[in-house]
């Protein structure tokens, strides 16, 4: 008798372990998600500080400008959809880049303060980005390993838990950037 | 060496004469060194002959106690010739090799930055070390010393009780500026738990507690050489970016022994394990030798070019 007892008090000490590493997992996921979110919420941030500082000078490249500026509204709006997000972001990446290429014609600006602090920000939120992006990825990688290998993926199932999407680098962004094709639109 | 002629030069200008008056030192202190041995000798051989034979345990301490002072009386007999050649000729190696670097033989990086760094977790009851440089490289401050750290352990109780020092680090402690701000502390220490029991040890190394969470990075190499442990899954990344990763691992293979490193307070500390003694004279061999004075220059270069290793004079993010 006092044999099962123990077997099934032993039992459940496992059930309950393998519930609660699976719950830590899946927050996991949530929180580095979380600090995607804030990354990209810097990102935008800055935005408009960068167009007001670089308006004076660039006084040929108003189209560039206006792109990010509206392509930034849309961002913190909030009104777009999950899946387009991915979309808006890289957008916002392109067109900035496209700034800091024509940049490169205006050697007033490049030694402005003013502009070379907002520029390491801007290479600092961006680092930030892709550290928080590699966080996620790392907790995703430790969540679906929960989920998928024994004993754990039996409690997985019970719990409904499903596979998670690594954060993938889009085909457009991996591509290198021509500097000539964003002069030539 | 990118500037050896360069040095060549420098040597033959600057340390040649200052090389060959501390040689005709070094020929008065071997002279000294010989003659403390052999009276030391003699007063032992004395001491066997004439102490009688009753007293044997009270023997053995007499003629302890001699070989010691000789030993003393040696090392006493040569500090100034050392400590010259320390001031004139490594001073003179380390404003050659950069301008703002400055030199003190008997320095050490001070023990509260030791600590700070939290690489080692023995409590620091013994704490030394010389030759102590710092400057600027560029944009990047810096500073290093041999450093030799080690904590005690007793034993027994009242009258029967015993200290006992161990080393747990000795080799070279280097501080440098990071080129990121940063506000939670990350440490990469050698992995040795995964080189022995692989996946396992992994599970072992998740279990530290005082050293903050165990990250997970990316580069499979890397992981297998370095065990690292952070305050903050993002912040630990932003620091460890793949090409720093990859820095480090060449780093590493540069020196060839064990290297730990901790990131704090936005500056980067590393500890390399070296048993060597650096920046070091000799006895009984001519000092006024080229390639003995250019080993000096060899690890004084590859310490000064820690800063190029790890790219640190890239200053693209806000700190500048």
């Amino acid at each position: 008798m006092i044999y099962l007892i123990v077997f099934a008090a032993l039992l459940l000490l496992i059930v309950v372990g393998l519930y609660n590493s699976l719950v830590r997992k899946k927050n996991d996921v949530e929180n580095s998600f979380a600090s995607i979110d804030a990354m990209l919420k810097k990102r935008y941030d800055l935005i408009p500080n960068l167009v007001e500082t670089v308006k004076e000078y660039m006084k040929h490249e108003k189209s560039l400008l206006t792109e990010l500026t509206e392509l930034r509204a849309k961002a913190v709006s909030g009104e777009i959809a999950e899946d387009d997000r991915v979309d808006l972001d890289n957008k916002i990446v392109k067109s900035m880049a496209g700034v800091m290429v024509a940049v490169e014609n205006y050697p007033d600006l490049k030694a402005n303060q003013n502009f070379l602090q907002l520029q390491g920000s801007w290479n600092e939120v961006e680092e930030q980005i892709s550290a928080a992006r590699r966080a996620f990825n790392a907790a995703v990688t430790n969540y679906n390993n929960g989920i998928e290998t024994f004993p754990s993926n039996i409690m997985a199932g019970i719990m409904s838990y499903k596979r998670r999407r690594l954060f993938e680098i889009p085909e457009e962004e991996r591509q290198n950037i021509d500097a000539s094709d964003l002069f030539n639109k | 060496m990118s500037n050896n002629k360069e040095f060549k030069d420098f040597y033959e200008k600057q340390l040649l004469s200052d090389l060959k008056l501390l040689d005709k030192d070094r020929k008065k202190v071997d002279k000294r060194v010989i003659l403390i041995v052999i009276t030391t000798l003699i007063v032992i051989l004395i001491e066997w002959k004439f102490i009688p034979l009753d007293i044997t345990s009270w023997k053995g301490v007499v003629l302890f106690v001699t070989g010691l002072a000789g030993f003393i009386l040696i090392s006493l007999s040569s500090k100034k010739y050392r400590l010259d050649f320390k001031s004139k000729i490594i001073g003179k190696i380390t404003a050659f090799v950069d301008k703002s670097l400055t030199y003190m033989p008997e320095g050490t990086v001070s023990r509260a930055e030791f600590i700070k760094s939290a690489i080692f977790q023995h409590s620091c009851d013994n704490y030394k070390g010389e030759d102590h440089i710092q400057g600027k490289i560029d944009k990047t401050a810096i500073e290093f010393s041999e450093i030799v750290a080690k904590y005690k352990t007793s034993s027994g109780t009242g009258s029967k009780r015993k200290t006992h020092y161990t080393t747990y680090f000795a080799g070279i402690f280097f501080v440098a500026d990071f080129n990121k701000h940063f506000k939670t502390r990350t440490l990469v220490l050698p992995d040795t738990a995964e080189k022995l029991f692989g996946k396992f040890g992994q599970k072992l190394q998740s279990l530290s507690f005082s050293r903050g969470k165990l990250i997970r990075l990316e580069d499979p190499e890397f992981e297998k050489e370095f065990c690292v442990y952070g305050d903050d899954q993002v912040e630990a990344r932003y620091i460890l970016s793949t090409s720093l990763m990859r820095r480090i691992l060449e780093f590493k293979k540069k020196w060839n022994s064990k290297i730990y490193l901790s990131f704090v307070d936005s500056k980067v500390f590393i500890a390399i394990s070296l048993k060597k003694n650096l920046f070091e004279t000799r006895l009984f061999k001519t000092i006024v030798d080229y390639s003995f004075i250019e080993e000096n220059v060899k690890y004084l270069l590859l310490l000064v070019e820690i800063v190029e290793d790890l790219n640190l004079n890239r200053r693209i993010w806000s700190k500048e």
